[in-house]
């Protein structure tokens, strides 16, 4: 029975891989392999890469300080974490949420059956997150220290015991989100918030990284000797990694323990959680006067609707909402003086900062990508806006609107900001403002364009239009590639035209194919969507 | 009405509705009956023009499906076999927004949601979401969005399920109001006990292909109709 759901649970993940929905059939072998190398070749080359080099800094100076073990605790806090971060809400949604639930506990499958399933799962997930630290971290060791067999088997047991803590957490997290969101009214609202919290606790860590690590290998032994004496269960977790059996046993143990009290846990308050309808009593209706909307409005305001009502959607797609506004605070505080000290290292290329500001706005801006599963996420109801009196690029254009608004707005502050800080002509001042709007206008066109050329209609839980469809995947490089590219090919000679005319012709460009865009969308895009 | 004219409709190699036609007049309640994927659904969506069929024309009210289907949808309602609605939205967010779409001015919208959902016992669920609705009220909305901008021709796929006995009998009624008054509608079921009390026409369907049709008394003659629908299915 477990192997049934296993599969139907793995299939469900890797569906878009081997299916082609808007070919509604199977992949070819080619197409499939081409799929996950490209899955491979962001997970190791990119973001295995990053790991390797924060590996590669840290691991000499520590283990010639004597505090190998201060290396895995770092690296496998920073595993624990991303794991931990990237599967908690998965967990949530998957375990708690999952549409199929009523379906398969309708079935004579044991509930521990079902949970079992979904937590490989989870735990799966959650492993390939914290693999992209681990990896690199146990390899970059065994290289550097050399590879013993008793390091190497430590080291892969410290690798397991990590994965388990990560899917402790993300369970222990999950369920505690399950329970909140059971009793809040605004749960959406609350949820994003309480992630908000943690993406800046985790960004606050990020970027003081560099400087905590400097100074953690001048100071190794001095912190090698506070852990220990503070916190020594620490230092015996680090020592698995450096191959010490006792301490490797007593972990392996004490993670098996932990999870069995949350596996029972969950078995537990799985059913009344997972099929809770809410106990935050009935609303009663009163009348209220109705302002009437043209159909483009009340479609707006769908999608506007849709998007705030769920967490999910609002983390992963829509995080530049706050994000945006945020950069444009910053810039105002310390902006002025980052942008003299960009122009002053490009002082062969007069008003070089205004590119590159350009450049992090429009970067910042692919955060906003809710246009792109916005088509997916209608599902089952797609037959609402085919069977409704209104043109299908209405529909598309709407879907647009709606991400157009939700970034150009943030965008008018934050480039405002910026314009201001900068030290440039006002010509270039005001294509700060310009380009990164006329991106947006773009990059919603992108985003709407692609989720209707790569729709998954079909899914069981939301996430996976949100976070695994093709659409937001290649908006989402696609749109730092382009980014990477208009400053790359200014500072490889698009600055000897000017930085005004060089930036009048990136607005232009992104103008006009935001023009071309929407031109698309009202006629083939629309036929593709009356088509699905 | 509706004019289904040697509609074909495949998927693959498979043709789910073949040669099928079908004239709906004003005033009547058009039934449309056969065996699980016989192609009713098919049928039915290829009329309101959520799907693009191979060969054939749809004419709402003499207007085709495909040439102006906009202006054909303005008169026409449709209730899917699952009512799958907007579940982020609460009942009377749903209402509103078909409401907007169909250009319905304020009062008269007020006034229909207030006198639609109090004959659906609704009124006191509007303000919850639809994700807490049970499959029944969720048909219930969906009949209330339907009937709400008081279309032309009304086309629903199994309307009955889900329904409680009593809300069965007022759709029954309001069926019948909405022919009287000049609409029409064309629905399709598996109560053949239904079709045969409430419809002045029937059409049986059998793989994509239409075995039957005319007014109830020529469809069953002395028959009942669920005797001539098996007898048609065994041959």
């Amino acid at each position: 029975m477990l192997k049934v759901l296993l599969k139907k649970q793995l299939a469900e993940v890797f569906k878009s891989y081997f299916y082609d929905a808007k070919k509604n059939r199977m992949r070819s072998k080619g197409a499939v392999i081409a799929w996950f190398v490209f899955f491979a070749v962001i997970l190791v080359v990119i973001l295995g890469g990053m790991f390797t080099a924060l590996s590669l800094s840290l691991c000499e100076g520590l283990t010639q300080a004597g505090v190998g073990w201060l290396y895995f605790l770092l690296m496998g806090g920073i595993a624990i974490i991303l794991g931990a971060f990237g599967s908690v809400f998965n967990t949530y949604s998957g375990l708690y949420l999952a549409k199929d639930n009523d379906q398969l506990l309708s079935l004579p499958i044991p509930v521990r059956t079902v949970i079992t399933a979904r937590l490989v799962n989870v735990y799966l997930l959650g492993t390939l997150y914290s693999a992209m630290a681990m990896l690199p971290t146990l390899i970059v060791y065994w290289v550097t220290a050399g590879a013993t067999a008793a390091r190497v088997i430590c080291g892969l047991l410290l690798f397991l015991i990590v994965s388990f803590v990560v899917l402790i957490l993300s369970c222990l997290l999950g369920w505690v989100v399950a329970k909140i969101s059971v009793r809040l009214k605004n749960k959406s609202f609350i949820t994003v918030l309480a992630a908000l919290v943690f993406i800046a606790a985790y960004y606050f860590f990020y970027f003081k990284a560099n400087r905590m690590i400097r100074d953690m290998l001048q100071n190794a032994a001095v912190y090698g000797v506070r852990i220990k004496g503070a916190a020594y269960v620490l230092c015996l977790f680090g020592r698995i990694g450096e191959g010490d059996w006792l301490c490797a046993v007593l972990f392996t143990v004490v993670t098996a323990a932990l999870f069995l009290l949350i596996w029972i846990g969950i078995t537990r308050s799985f059913l009344k959680l997972a099929t809770a309808g809410g106990s935050t009593g009935k609303i009663r209706y009163t009348e209220k006067a109705v302002r009437e909307k043209t159909p483009f409005r009340a479609l707006l305001g769908k999608e506007l609707t849709r998007f705030a009502s769920s967490p999910n959607y609002m983390l992963n797609c829509g995080l530049g909402v706050l994000i945006i506004p945020i950069c444009g605070v910053l810039l105002l505080i310390k902006g002025g003086e980052a942008l003299s000290a960009l122009n002053a290292v490009f002082a062969a290329m007069p008003d070089a900062a205004a590119v590159l500001l350009c450049t992090a706005l429009c970067m910042i801006a692919s955060m906003n990508n809710m246009a792109a599963p916005s088509v997916s996420l209608e599902g089952k109801s797609l037959w609402i806006p085919q069977s409704l009196p209104v043109e299908p690029g209405t529909v598309l254009r709407a879907k647009g609107a709606m991400q157009l608004i939700l970034s150009g707005v943030p965008m008018v502050f934050a480039s405002v900001c910026g314009a201001i800080v900068l030290d440039a002509s006002p010509a270039a001042r005001l294509l700060c403002v310009l380009l990164p709007l006329a991106f947006s206008f773009f990059y919603a066109g992108c985003c709407t364009a692609l989720g209707v050329r790569m729709p998954l209609l079909s899914w069981t839980n939301e996430l996976a239009p949100i976070k695994q469809s093709g659409a937001v995947v290649i908006v989402l490089f696609g749109d730092w590639i382009l980014c990477i590219a208009m400053a790359g090919l200014y500072l490889l000679g698009g600055h000897q035209i000017g930085t005004v005319p060089y930036m009048l012709i990136w607005t232009v460009l992104f103008a006009a194919l935001g023009t071309l865009l929407l031109r698309w969308l009202d006629t083939r895009g629309a036929r593709i969507f009356q088509a699905l | 009405m509706l004019i289904i004219d040697h509609l074909t409709k495949t998927f693959g190699e498979k043709k789910a509705v073949d040669d099928l036609s079908l004239h709906i007049l004003p005033g009547e309640i058009f039934g449309f009956i056969g065996h699980n994927g016989a192609g009713k659904s098919t049928t039915l969506k290829c009329a309101v023009g959520i799907l693009q069929f191979d060969e054939g024309s749809v004419l709402i009210n003499g207007t085709s499906i495909t040439e102006d289907p906009v202006k054909c949808k303005r008169e026409l309602a449709y209730i899917p076999d699952n009512p799958d609605l907007y579940d982020f939205m609460s009942g009377i967010k749903y209402l509103n927004f078909i409401g907007d779409i169909f250009a319905i001015p304020a009062d008269v919208r007020q006034e229909r949601i207030r006198r639609y959902a109090d004959v659906f016992e609704l009124t006191e669920d509007l303000a919850q979401p639809i994700s807490a609705y049970s499959h029944g009220m969720k048909q219930k909305l969906a009949l209330i969005s339907a009937w709400l901008h008081e279309p032309k021709l009304i086309l629903m796929d199994e309307p009955f399920v889900g329904l409680d006995p009593k809300a069965s009998h007022l759709l029954k009624e309001m069926m019948r109001a909405h022919c009287d008054s000049g609409g029409a509608i064309f629905f399709s079921t598996h109560v053949l006990e239904v079709a045969e009390k409430l419809c002045d026409k029937v059409a049986i369907i059998k793989q994509g292909r239409l075995v039957k049709a005319g007014t109830m008394e020529e469809v069953k003659g002395d028959d009942s109709l669920e005797e001539v629908f098996l007898e048609l299915e065994a041959e």
